[in-house]
Formats: C-alpha cells, structure tokens, sequence
C-alpha cells in the first residue's frame, strides 16, 4: 500500500524526470507540469531515452518500460495536479519562482494534500511560507541521478507536522531509498558535509599543493572514492556549486561555504565543468 | 627485475616500517629492516613473512615468489649493517628529533649516492632532510595503511631536494608497483590534508545532532559513493591517531577546522579509540584489522 499514489512533480528538468520515473516505477499514478509543451515533450523524450538505456543493458524489460512511462503524464495545465496526493517541487533554484509556482499548486490541489521541494539551496521553511497550513509542507531532497542515487534527504522545516516526516520517510522506502531525516540547515546533510570539503579542495589545487589529476588520484587511490573532488566538481556543474555554496555561505557566514575566488572566476569565465568542455579536468584545463 | 634490483633498508619494523618492508622486498629487493631491539625486529619480520605466506594462499603470490621475498629481507639492529643500501626508507615513529638523528647517523655510514626517503604524515620533510648534511637526497614518500594493498604513495620533495633524488624515488616507488602522485612538503600533503577537515565536519555534525552515526554514514556511502562512513572509518584508522594527525596539522596551520572535535577527546579518554580496542562508534566484537 503506498503512501501517496497520486504524484504531482513541478518541473520535467533532470531532477523531475528522475524523480517522475522513480515515483511511477514504485506504482505511483504521476503528472509532470512543464511551463510549455516543448518543455514536456523534451523532458518525454528524456525519461524514454534513459529507460531505453536501461533496457539495452537488461535492467528494465520493455513492457515494464511501457508501464513506467505509461503511469507518466506531461501537462502544461495546473489544474491536471488536482486529484494529487503528494506534490514534489523540481523547478529551477530561484526563491521568486519556487515560492509563487508553490502558492499557486496549493491554490488548486485539496486541503491534505502533501507539499514538498526538492530544493537543495533554499531554505525549506521558508518555502513554506508559500503554503496554507504549512504543517504539510517538508523538504524531499533527491540526488543526481534520482533513480540510481540510494538515499533520499527527508527536511522537515521548522512548520513541519512531525508525523509528516515518517510518512515521507516511509514513500521514500516505497521507491527503494533509503531516507535519512535531517534539519532544514543550509546544505541539509550531505551538502553541508561535501560543499566545506570540495571548497577546500578547490583552493588546495589554486594553491598549486599538486596538479588536478594528482588530487583527484591520491583521494580515489587513498580513500576508496569512485570520483576525486575535481572529477565531481566537473560533473556537478561549477556554477551549481558555486550558487549552492553561496546560498549556504550567505546564510550562516560561515567561511567554509564561501565560493573560492577560482571558483567564481572560472564560472564568471563560462568555465563550468564537463557541460561546457572545460572544467578542473576538462582538456583546456582551467590553469 | 634483477638487474634493477636495489638494497633496501627499512628503518623502523612497526606497522608502516613493516609494510614498506614488504612492498621492497616483494618486488624483488635486497631488503633490510632495522629496529632498535631484536624483540622488534623480530615481529617486523614475522609480520612481513605472515603477509607473504597469506598472499601466496591467496594465489596472489606464486609460491617461488612467496618464498624468494622471504629469503630476500633479513633484519638487525646495527645501523653499520646498512652501508651498502641504495635506498633508505625511514618509517620510525613521528618524532623530529629521532628522525633527524638517524639520518645524521647514516650520513656517516651509507654511501654519498644513497637515496634517503621519509615516511612522515605530519612532520615537515625539510625540517627532517635538515638531520642529514645532504639534504639534498631525501625525499617525502608517504604510503598508505596498510602499505603492501594500497597502491598511493605521495611524494614531496624539500626546498633543497635534487632532480636526481626526486627522479630516483619516483623511479623506485614505479619498480615497487606504487602509483605516485607529485604534492609539495606542506602539512597532511594531499590526502590528510582534505580527509581530516572532513572527518572532523562529520563528528561535528553528528554532535551536533544532524543526524546519527548510523544515518550520516549512510548518507555519505549512499549519496557521495565512498567505500565507508566517516564513522566507520575512523573506528579503522583509531580515534587517537586521527587525534594526533589532526591536532599535529591543527598545530601547524592553526585553523580550527584541523582541530579534533570535544567528542574525539572524550573518545579517546575513554579508551573507545575504535576496532582496536573492540569499541569506538560501533562496538566490536572482532577488534582485528583488515583480517588479519
């Protein structure tokens, strides 16, 4: 028996469609809303694209394919998301359009329905304050790629109704993570962990302690990681963890989130990881 | 393999001296490994012959292997024994004063030629290159726990290291199947350098009440793909050796991040300093390491 069945997902970018395909693979009946129709066809065509993949190595068989992407619907109508049991929030990270897309859904779904974002910058609390009867309102932070990444970050905000956090605990072992329940901080839990670190590594490498490779080798060789901290960085986007960094650093003034100087001239120079060509261990190399 | 075999000398036969030991000796150099009594000699070189003998059941030794590492390390206690060595590996405990001693010492007994590299993790390679009138020969080579499975080796040279020592190690640490990466002689060089700030962000944050042992550990292997917790971890390492590397950098760089949390001093004045001694955040009932 499911938590929620009925699914809205705000946004069919990488982070909805990953979290659109996770809901629908548990048997969730899921409606994606896109500002425009071009907007859902790509994020479509995205989602078939990745359970294309997926069959191609023999993870997925094509009538489960076809059941995944049958429970899937795009919509470019809000009032599509009134039956919804539970709404997930995946739009851009700007506090201006999360708030006014939140208070508009919660003017069209029913009173108990549940509200979340997948912010990983903004404060979850004050999201909240978009929503009547907050109590309803928490954070569900999914990481990248959502239907391969084993954990799922449960926030609850300050105006979170305690049981709530359960519930959500419990939808999120109903898609097959594993929930971890954190404070709405700056960062939740792991970014508050990883950001510090990959900072610090950022400037080690513009202190010249050693080249990109030879860092991001001593951590995958010293410490077991699957990725050095550069690696990551590239994949990451630098200017997502430049913008995640400063959401945090500008929260708490903690000089451990604030965005190194190469950091912010490499993203000022369109230098941003793997997306654009060139990063820390792109071929132009940054340096 | 032979003709570039090399005489090795291991100074030191605790944990790294005897892993290092074994690293030279299994790739086919002439290998001596010193220690200060015969009592401790003896368990360095029992430790490198049990490593040996384990690997050659494993099949990842053949047996001739097996048996030529062994026959090819031998052990003592008088520095003179070491005057034919090519390469000298200092693996003593972290203690200037000793380590510069020692390399005073061999000054007067190896060779002009002969290569000298430190083990340290958080002395200053220069300020241990200052103990040897040639400065000049030594070089910081920083391997991993345990030294014969890990495959890292960091190297730093001093402000007064030669191309030629500098080339001549790398050249070493390659014969030996080590994977060099190039950092400069500054505190934790690469990987402690960015592990102990982020251990100690972890205990902060568990003291802090962000989550539990067991909910961050499965946060970081969950969502960042490490091969364990921090916690886990640092029940492996020993709570009183990430104490002493943390406070060792805390004291030379002087920020508050190197710093060991409260949480890791009341830990270790606890004797709960990890696997070791059969609880640390986790409770043991197996305090062995790596199987051993």
């Amino acid at each position: 028996m499911l938590e929620f069945e009925k699914v809205a997902v705000l946004g069919f970018g990488t982070m909805g469609t990953g979290i659109a395909q996770l809901a629908a693979q548990a048997g969730c009946e899921v409606t994606v809303l896109e500002t425009d129709q071009a907007r859902v066809e790509a994020g479509s065509s995205a989602l078939g694209a990745f359970l294309d993949e997926g069959v191609r190595r023999g993870k997925v068989t094509a009538e489960r394919r076809a059941e995944i992407l049958a429970r899937i619907k795009g919509t470019t109508a809000i009032e599509d998301l009134a039956d919804a049991e539970l709404v997930i929030e995946a739009v851009s990270e700007r506090r201006d359009v999360k708030l006014t897309l939140l208070a508009q859904v919660a003017g069209v779904v029913g009173g108990e329905a549940v509200i979340t974002t997948n912010t990983s910058a903004l404060s979850v609390s004050d999201l909240a304050t978009a929503v009547p009867r907050p109590e309803r309102f928490a954070g569900l932070h999914f990481f990248n790629p959502a239907p391969l990444m084993k954990i799922i970050e449960v926030v609850r905000a300050v105006q979170t109704a305690p049981e709530l956090a359960d519930r959500l605990a419990d939808f999120a072992r109903a898609l097959g993570k594993e929930p971890v329940l954190v404070k709405d901080r700056p960062g939740f839990l792991i970014n508050r962990l990883l950001m510090p670190y990959l900072n610090d590594v950022i400037q080690g490498y513009d202190d010249e302690l050693a080249t990109a490779e030879d860092i991001d080798t001593a951590l995958k060789l010293g410490l077991g990681y699957k990725l050095g901290p550069l690696e990551l960085l590239d994949m990451i986007g630098l200017d997502v963890h430049e913008h995640a960094t400063r959401s945090a650093y500008d929260a708490t003034l903690d000089p451990a989130f604030a965005p190194p100087p190469l950091l912010q001239a490499m993203v000022a120079a369109g230098i941003l990881g793997n997306k654009s060509g060139a990063g820390f261990r792109g071929k132009e190399n940054a340096r | 393999m032979i003709s570039a075999s090399k005489t090795v000398a291991v100074l030191g036969a605790g944990t790294m001296g005897s892993g290092i030991a074994t690293v030279a000796t299994r790739a086919g150099h002439r290998t001596l490994l010193y220690d200060l009594t015969e009592d401790q000699v003896e368990r360095g070189l029992a430790t490198v012959r049990a490593f040996l003998d384990k690997s050659v059941q494993l099949g990842r030794l053949s047996a001739e292997q097996g048996t030529a590492a062994s026959a090819g390390i031998s052990g003592t206690t008088d520095l003179k024994d070491l005057s034919g060595s090519d390469v000298v590996i200092e693996a003593v405990y972290e203690d200037l004063a000793v380590k510069k001693a020692l390399f005073g010492e061999l000054d007067e007994i190896v060779s002009e030629t002969a290569l000298f590299q430190t083990n340290t993790s958080t002395l200053s390679v220069t300020a241990i290159a200052s103990g040897s009138r040639r400065p000049e020969r030594v070089v910081g080579t920083h391997y991993c726990n345990p030294a014969p499975l890990m495959k890292l080796v960091e190297v730093a040279d001093g402000p007064y290291t030669a191309d030629w020592a500098h080339s001549a190690t790398e050249e070493y640490l390659r014969s030996v199947g080590k994977t060099v990466v190039v950092t400069k002689d500054r505190p934790g060089f690469i990987v402690n350098r960015f592990l102990i700030p982020w251990e100690n962000s972890c205990i902060r944050a568990l003291e802090a009440g962000l989550g539990t042992k067991e909910s961050i550990d499965a946060a970081v292997t969950g969502a960042l793909g490490h091969p364990m917790g921090p916690f886990r971890l640092l029940d492996i390492v020993g709570l009183d050796i990430h104490q002493q590397v943390a406070t060792r950098l805390y004291e030379q760089l002087r920020e508050p991040r190197f710093f060991p949390p409260p949480m890791v001093e009341r830990m270790v004045a606890a004797g709960d300093l990890g696997r070791k001694t059969g609880r640390g955040f986790y409770t043991y009932d197996d305090t062995r390491l790596f199987g051993s």
